[in-house]
């Protein structure tokens, strides 16, 4: 099935029953793809997909190599949930456990405006001078997903803590955050060096913050209000 | 000693940062980041070099005593040994 994704032609194989899932990404059939998903490619064998289900197997698989093949176009794969608000992307990123999907759940708490357009693995990828994140088939359990793109204007990455604050991340202390939520081991070392010249330009040109939050609707206030801020700062 | 294959240094937005590529693994998970002695360090240990070459480098570059270098040299050789990458003899 051809469907475009992160403005990307995608070929995807309908195999494992994935196709519902594909639907508001699928385009008229004719062009030629940009990037060929491959079942046959499908690491069925493998000890981290054992005990999986077809559709599973397919969900994972035909993410992992979009993931792989969007470095190619200058674009990456996040772990995080993903917020539209007054046309700009938040996104909120961190290990699972950390409450991303809670924290975008009190935005629209919050903000009646706000739309989450992903709950797993957005893509981020620069077009012209700015950077937009895009909706995914690949949402994760929830299935929260609209086929829409945003400019980015922030990152925030999650973490538990006793009340709410926030700061600002150097790029340094970007750097690794960003590498660990992001598909990173890559056989190709080629890969690898895309992956980070994207962790370059991201950690160096976009906002990015440390959350500590429990989850009350003021944590949402807190970081809308500080994104917002260093968004503007910046013109994003 | 030196550093096992399939491990790449990198610098990106300021930082050192060592990642595994092909089936090397990290303990650390998945990345390591260097400062400026480490990277030295590490850049030695690419091509394989004992302790005391590492320290004598340690010391020509920063002009500490020995017994500072040989310290420095000593808990980076164990931050890559508990991250798995380096192959002592």
């Amino acid at each position: 099935m051809l469907c475009k994704i992160a403005d990307l032609y995608t070929e995807i194989p309908e195999e494992g029953g994935i196709a519902p899932l594909l639907e508001d990404y699928r385009v008229e059939e004719g062009r030629e793809a940009d990037i060929v998903i491959r079942a046959e490619e499908y690491r069925r064998e493998a000890s981290f997909l054992a005990g999986l289900s077809d559709s599973s197997i397919a969900y994972l698989e035909s993410a992992a190599q979009f993931n792989y093949w969007v470095l190619g176009f200058g674009g990456m794969v996040l772990h995080a949930s993903a917020v539209e608000l007054d046309g700009r992307a938040y996104l909120f990123s961190g290990p699972s456990g950390m409450g991303k999907s809670t924290h975008t759940k009190l935005w629209q708490g919050e903000f009646p405006e706000a739309k989450i357009f992903n709950d797993d693995n957005p893509i981020l990828r620069p077009s012209g001078d700015r950077w937009y994140a895009y909706g995914t088939p690949w949402s994760g359990s929830s299935h929260i997903n609209i086929n829409m793109k945003a400019p980015l204007a922030g990152i925030c990455f999650l973490k538990r803590g006793r009340e709410n604050s926030i700061r600002r991340l150097t790029p340094s202390e970007a750097v690794p955050r960003l590498v660990h939520q992001t598909a990173s081991r890559f056989k190709d070392p080629t890969r690898v060096d895309l992956m980070l010249s994207c962790v370059d330009k991201l950690a160096t040109g976009i906002p990015i913050f440390e959350l500590h939050s429990i989850p009350v609707p003021e944590a949402a206030r807190l970081s809308y209000g500080a994104m917002l801020q260093a968004a503007k700062e910046i013109g994003l | 000693m030196k550093i096992k294959e399939g491990f790449v240094l990198r610098h990106v937005a300021g930082t050192d940062v060592v990642l595994p590529i092909s089936g090397a693994t990290l303990s650390f998970r998945g990345m390591l980041t260097l400062n400026e002695t480490g990277s030295m360090i590490w850049r030695l240990l690419e091509e394989g070099a004992t302790r005391d070459e590492l320290a004598n480098a340690v010391i020509s570059e920063y002009e500490v005593s020995a017994e500072e270098a040989l310290a420095d040299v000593d808990k980076f050789i164990a931050k890559l040994c508990d991250a798995g990458c380096l192959d002592t003899p």
